[in-house]
């Protein structure tokens, strides 16, 4: 007999910013909306153990949709995109993702995304503390300098080896050889969209001064960062939770920088006191009628 | 992180490498266009390791100033070689990127030609936790 997976997959359209987007998205789950914003330059197959994880899904709808010009969602469908560099802005990259949890409808959702989507978490949990019940930011900080390189487009290397290789070292050693490989085939599909994602990560995104800015008490911030991950280090991570209003920071051990995708069995339990975390953080602030 | 260990002698791991670089799957599978030199420098000696498609054809041990032409540098201190050296690396010390970013490792040279061949050099340089490290 077929083993046929729950997991569904579905087009949105989102517009945004003056931008048609037509957005794939994986679903799976029933209850409070998790919505998952994969890493640089990948797409949401990073988010596959999540997604068929029962203990998780059986509580929460988890969302894990492809950005545009990653995986299934195209670039804009009303502009001549390949005229113009991609930089991914923070001011677009944020309006992007509040446009997809209202074009899904979504109530109380909890945002939670990796490396470039762990920082745009942090944006959110700044900008729109009123629309998410919380955010997740995973392998996450307030400022991430250092990897908006040329390399990563340069003509005379393999781009799609430089971007899967180049990144492979964000991966613990002791991570299953078969997830980090997948991890490593999914990058070698994105080198297009990669560099244009870290002018995010790398340049527009800097929240150094604007922290105490956030508020944790509306939206709650728990932290998440493997101690492998040599870009945004678990020190740099607790540093920028220990400056927000009620955000806490769990430290993941033995895990690198895509944890969701190069082992998620060590990833869901930190996941899991992540949610408990947040859950806690949000009953303890909800008025009692 | 200062990591005791007992190198093992140059001329045996000159060979351990080699063998090792030589009979890998992956390199083997994917090495085709792997050609180049580049210098390993482990602070206490140093060596140029010459790669024809694939297979490592000479490394050359503490090499004069002029002895031994090469493309590219990976350079760092013999305490984080050493920590490169072991079978589970310590966080920072497992890979070129992590030690460069977050220890004293330093890649120069003509850095294209290591990105052109970087698949291959990383495993390359991961078989340094099953032959370890000559310092």
């Amino acid at each position: 007999m077929s083993k046929i997976s729950p997991v569904t997959g579905h087009y949105v359209d989102v517009d945004v910013d003056g931008l048609q987007y037509k957005v794939f998205y994986l679903e799976n789950g029933t209850g409070q909306p998790l919505v998952c914003q994969h890493t640089a330059g990948c797409h949401n197959h990073q988010w596959r153990g999540l997604l068929e994880d029962e203990e998780i899904t059986k509580d929460y709808r988890v969302i894990a949709y492809d950005l545009p010009r990653h995986g299934k969602s195209d670039p804009p469908e009303n502009t001549e995109w390949w005229t113009e560099e991609y930089r991914l802005s923070a001011d677009h990259y944020a309006n992007f993702i509040v446009a997809l949890v209202d074009a899904l409808e979504l109530e109380n959702p909890i945002f939670m995304g990796s490396s470039f989507g762990g920082n745009i978490a942090l944006q959110l949990a700044l900008r729109r503390p009123d629309r998410f019940a919380g955010v997740i930011p995973v392998e996450g900080a307030d400022y991430s300098p250092g990897f908006y390189l040329d390399w990563w487009q340069h003509p005379h290397a393999n781009a799609a080896q430089v971007c899967a290789s180049g990144v492979w070292d964000l991966m613990a050693p002791q991570s299953p050889d078969a997830d980090r490989w997948k991890t490593w085939f999914y990058y070698s599909q994105g080198s297009e969209a990669f560099k244009g994602d870290l002018y995010f990560y790398s340049v527009d995104h800097d929240l150094r001064e604007k922290l105490s800015e956030i508020d944790g008490d509306q939206c709650p911030v728990v932290m998440l960062t493997g101690d492998y991950d040599y870009l945004t280090t678990p020190g740099d991570s607790a540093r920028t939770a220990s400056q927000i209003r009620n955000a806490a920071f769990i430290e993941m051990k033995g895990i690198g920088h895509f944890p969701m995708s190069e082992n998620h069995p060590v990833f869901r339990t930190y996941l899991i006191e992540a949610l408990a975390t947040l859950q806690s953080k949000a009953r303890r602030l909800t008025p009692t009628s | 992180m200062t990591l005791s260990t007992t190198a093992p002698p140059i001329a045996e791991w000159v060979a351990a490498l080699t063998e090792a670089n030589n009979a890998d799957p992956e390199i083997s599978a994917h090495g085709k266009y792997f050609t180049c030199s580049y210098l390993l420098d482990m602070e206490t000696h140093t060596f140029v390791v010459q790669l024809d498609r694939g297979k490592i054809v000479d490394i050359a041990v503490n090499p004069g100033p002029l002895d031994v032409a090469y493309q590219f540098a990976i350079k760092a201190s013999a305490d984080t070689w050493r920590n490169f050296g072991v079978r589970l690396p310590a966080p920072m010390y497992h890979g070129i990127w992590a030690a460069s970013f977050q220890r004293d490792m330093k890649l120069e040279g003509d850095v294209l030609v290591l990105m052109q061949n970087l698949r291959c050099v990383t495993r390359q340089i991961e078989l340094l936790r099953v032959v370890g490290v000559p310092v």
